[in-house]
């Protein structure tokens, strides 16, 4: 071996504190072909070229697809009725979030604009835009 | 490479265990064994598939498995990978009996959950996602399943008795098998009267936790004399990954690594989608089933659900789907399925699969998923 050991342009801790505490959503875009990802990687996972560099992503964005789920893993127990959606973010890159309190399908229907809401509780919380919940 | 069988072949009634897998895992293998008319010294390579025993306080099954068969001094390993886990360890036998490795090799699969409540194996479930980009924002397996479905709804016109007749085809084969976690049959009013558990997949959407056992083994034809049963020849052994995380996919009405699998093995077998006369895919969700028909090109995108509605996938129709009952039914054992997807094939082909036959059992095709598609392996068996 020889070199640094490769290294990301953040930890995956790191985008967590981000939503947490720093209250943005820090993502990765690769140099080579663009794309925009808040995933984790030393590579692009489209191309592969090892160009990620840090990126903060956008804050509001349109829901590509979404649930609403009834039966939730244990950590999100007291949350339920709430929606689980994938954003696509307005500069690019899609995140997964979800939405407290969402409980109509009309709520997540492809294409309903959301924002990043800052929040003490696990994962990526949305809003949708102009509903202030 | 040397021409590679499946000669023998065993499961156990998924459900609930009540035993450990140790024990379940070895009892199955060893019914294979017998199955197969060899001695387990025959045995040059084992390879177990097991996701979740580690909640059972118990890691390296497969010397334990070993010890109990009599046979500590061969090799093993345990194979992960998530719901694939068990395609994944036969496609590791295939490749060590094709290549000469080893003349035979023990598959056995196991899972046992049963101990846990819905909400503890939910949570564990969601560790095969990508879990600090899905499952900590809320997802759960069926919620992500749920998001395909309805990408897949948002594309394609689909009415809830399309994915209805999934679940009910599904329950309506189980309750033929002996082997089967739910073995009554259900009706539509039955489905659609059933709980919401992630918009817009029902219960009887969903496959069950289930606890369970199946072993195959698989071993060089010039090695056999005259199979105590009859053969699977292995036409083809594939694996394909892709993106795990979904908000890294730019299609959500397919899974890419069933795809790349399909076309690896469709290559290696020289045949086409219309040579398969059965198959068993995986269906963790009915909105799974559609998917694999359609990514494994037996139906043109966005026609799978209706052609199951129209009877075409059920026992007597142009393709039967799960004979077994599939995941939805059958059950979904995750280290045991894709072994148990093999049994059924190896059953229905030398005749043990009473009242739940398929008309024809030339060639037919096993698929079998890992998470949300992160992994996939398919296989082709034929006939000597």
């Amino acid at each position: 071996m020889t070199g640094d050991a490769p290294m990301a342009a953040h930890s995956i801790a790191e985008f967590v504190q981000g939503y947490e505490n720093g209250r943005t959503l820090r993502g990765f875009r690769c140099r080579a072909c663009g794309t925009r990802t808040a995933t984790w990687g030393l590579a692009c996972s489209k191309c592969g070229a090892r160009e990620l560099e840090e990126a903060e992503l956008s804050e509001s964005g349109l829901i590509v697809a979404g649930t609403l789920v009834a039966v939730p893993s244990e950590e999100f127990v007291n949350e339920v009725p709430y929606a689980y959606v994938l954003v696509e973010l307005d500069g690019g890159g899609r995140v997964s979030g979800w939405i407290p309190g969402a409980s109509r399908e009309e709520e997540i229907a492809p294409g309903t604009r959301v924002r990043f809401r800052p929040s003490y509780k696990s994962g990526v919380q949305f809003e949708r835009e102009g509903t202030g919940g | 490479m040397r021409e590679t069988w499946v000669v023998g072949a065993a499961s156990n009634r998924y459900g609930k265990l009540a035993e450990t897998a140790r024990e379940a895992a070895t009892r199955v293998a060893l019914q294979a064994i017998e199955d197969a008319g060899i001695e387990p010294k025959a045995i040059g390579h084992t390879f177990v598939a097991n996701c979740f025993g580690l909640t059972e306080h118990q890691g390296h099954l497969g010397p334990l498995i070993n010890n109990g068969l009599g046979i500590p001094e061969v090799p093993s390993v345990t194979v992960e990978s998530a719901c694939s886990s068990s395609s994944a360890a036969l496609h590791e036998a295939f490749v060590h009996v094709a290549g000469g490795f080893a003349d035979a090799a023990l598959v056995v699969g196991v899972e046992r959950l049963g101990h846990l409540d819905t909400m503890s194996a939910t949570g564990y479930f969601a560790y095969a996602t990508d879990h600090p980009f899905e499952a900590r924002s809320g997802a759960t397996f069926p919620g992500l399943y749920a998001t395909l479905a309805n990408a897949y709804r948002t594309r394609y016109p689909t009415t809830p008795e399309m994915f209805g007749a999934v679940a009910v085809k599904n329950h309506a084969n189980a309750a033929r098998n002996p082997h089967a976690h739910f073995q009554k049959e259900i009706t539509m009013e039955t489905y659609l009267a059933s709980p919401i558990v992630a918009s817009p997949l029902r219960l009887y959407d969903c496959c069950p936790f289930s606890d369970g056992a199946a072993a195959v083994v698989v071993a060089a034809r010039e090695t056999i004399g005259t199979p105590r049963n009859e053969p699977l020849v292995v036409r083809a052994s594939a694996r394909a990954g892709a993106v795990t995380a979904l908000q890294d996919r730019s299609e959500l009405t397919s899974l890419p690594s069933t795809r790349r699998a399909a076309e690896l093995a469709f290559r290696q077998a020289k045949l086409e989608p219309k040579a398969i006369d059965f198959v068993e895919v995986h269906d963790c969700f009915t909105i799974a089933e559609v998917l694999a028909l359609e990514d494994l090109g037996f139906f043109p995108r966005g026609t799978a659900a209706r052609e199951g509605l129209e009877g075409t996938t059920a026992r007597d129709g142009r393709l039967p789907v799960n004979p077994s009952g599939g995941l939805k039914a059958k059950g979904h054992p995750v280290g045991a399925t894709g072994a148990g997807q093999v049994v059924e094939v190896f059953e229905q082909v030398n005749g043990r699969a009473g009242g739940r036959e398929v008309p024809r059992t030339g060639t037919a095709l096993t698929h079998n998923v890992g998470a949300t598609g992160g992994s996939c392996s398919v296989h082709i068996f034929g006939r000597r």
